[in-house]
């Protein structure tokens, strides 16, 4: 009996189950109260605490909504936003419809689109909802379904929060170390100091993957993969993706190099997948011509505006 | 003695865990709990981040939920129960977890974080920020949208 009853492994047990956090500090209460710990088994639990903290703690949603505000002043501090009413509220209209179908409709602080005023062709998302397209991507889309097209699967990235997990992970763990201590719960000059400068850091590391290294090529297929499910559950032609990207390998190919084609390597085995998918699927072409419409009528003048 | 701490520890642990399976919070700036299983159904009533809701029941992606002795629905990814969705930085994926957002909120990338971090980088364009989150469609043009281009509506990823 006292071998399935001792202190450490009730306590280890419990430090180690998912969800336990809260019982485990019940746990060490109690056991310390009743002076059933030895010295060795105190440092045990030290060390299972720190290994559960830094293991297991994620990235909250609130955490997450800071951290995209944070890349996003980063991203336009280097690039001015195209301020068109017009334009940006199509945009919105598209992006808000493509979110409210993906599997992650509700943020923090919600979904919001904007242009940049880049003639680079790109798109970028950050954490928790805020997603740019360039002006030069614009001016590759023909219609309103590649435009939805390129926004799922941005939102596809804030689905599945490929943006903090950019965030590099010693990083990361530091933060939830800093965390653990009472001093930073208070928010003293030197700890918040250092949780400023680790925030920093941890916004520095997205931006870098969004601008400079990219997505690895797992995460951009499985942004495809769910962008054709949200295209397909809302009517979109879930076809305009592999277009656009084929759209985008054609332009690779005439010798463009930064923007999109620097951190999105394998446009056209991506275009290739997506294809895949879709006639495993069995969907159908869509298309109406009030979309078609009404992207003309917007993106008439965006088209020839140099 | 011992045998005493840990079953009573373990009665605990059980009931805690049975208390918690009736609630969820709401992880969002403003939950909004509405009419019907629909985002475009009229608004209930409105509950900020880390109120308390009532689980009633579930039905696809929704939440019946009563809030201040209001009923209505809620979308599943809005509030957070004893576990959700979440981010492993071990395997870079979402996945579940029962670590309660509510209960670290405060503590890490925070308001008074990000007003530091602001003080110290006056150069970072928030001001920006603010402004293409200032945007904001009411909810009937969205709608309204959707059905002028020959869409479905969303239904919540059901």
């Amino acid at each position: 009996m006292k071998k399935f009853l001792s202190p450490a492994a009730v306590l280890a047990f419990l430090l180690l189950v998912p969800g336990c956090a809260e019982l485990a500090e019940m746990g060490r209460t109690l056991g310390e109260e009743a002076g059933i710990l030895s010295a060795q088994e105190e440092e045990e639990r030290e060390r299972l605490v720190d290994q559960s903290t830094s293991a297991v703690r994620p990235m909250t949603e609130q955490e997450e909504y800071f951290l995209g505000r944070a890349v996003a002043a980063m991203i336009l501090s280097r690039y001015r936003l195209y301020d068109d009413p017009r334009w940006t509220q199509y945009l919105n209209e598209v992006g808000q419809t493509v979110a409210l179908a993906s599997d992650r409709p509700l943020t923090y602080g919600g979904y919001h689109f904007a242009i940049l005023d880049s003639e680079e062709i790109n798109a970028l998302s950050c954490p928790g909802g805020m997603i740019f397209i360039t002006r030069g991507m614009l001016r590759q889309v023909k219609t309103e379904d590649e435009l939805a097209a390129i926004l799922a699967h941005e939102v596809a990235h804030v689905n599945h929060r490929d943006g903090a997990a950019a965030v590099q992970r010693s990083r990361w763990i530091q933060v939830v170390t800093l965390l653990g201590t009472q001093a930073a719960q208070k928010y003293g000059g030197a700890e918040l100091n250092e949780l400023v400068s680790l925030f920093q850091g941890s916004a520095q590391d997205v931006v870098k993957t969004l601008l400079v290294n990219g997505y690895s090529r797992q995460e951009e297929s499985e942004a495809d993969e769910s962008a054709l499910t949200f295209l397909h559950r809302l009517g979109y032609n879930p076809y305009a993706l592999p277009d656009t990207l084929e759209i985008m390998a054609q332009r690779q190919g005439q010798g463009n190099t930064g923007g999109i084609f620097a951190t999105h390597p394998g446009i056209r085995y991506r275009a290739s997948a997506d294809m895949a998918v879709i006639s495993q699927n069995k969907w159908a072409k869509e298309s109406n011509p009030a979309r078609d419409q009404r992207f003309r009528q917007v993106f008439a003048s965006l088209q020839g505006k140099k | 003695m011992r045998i005493k701490i840990l079953i009573t520890f373990l009665f605990l642990a059980v009931m805690s865990s049975v208390a918690l399976a009736a609630s969820v919070r709401v992880i969002t700036q403003e939950g909004v709990i509405r009419k019907d299983r629909r985002f475009f159904s009229p608004p209930v009533i409105r509950a900020p981040y880390g109120s308390v809701l009532e689980e009633k029941g579930r039905q696809g992606e929704w939440l019946l939920v009563n809030y201040r002795r209001k009923e209505g629905w809620i979308h599943k990814s809005g509030v957070q129960g004893q576990k959700f969705e979440t981010t492993s930085l071990a395997s870079g994926r979402a996945q579940e977890s029962s670590q309660d957002e509510i209960a670290i909120a405060g503590k890490g990338f925070t308001p008074e974080v990000e007003k530091a971090f602001r003080e110290k980088n006056p150069n970072m364009r928030y001001d920006q920020v603010n402004k293409v989150q200032n945007f904001n469609l009411d909810e009937q043009r969205i709608q309204s949208f959707i059905r002028a281009g020959g869409l479905k509506e969303p239904g919540g990823g059901s």
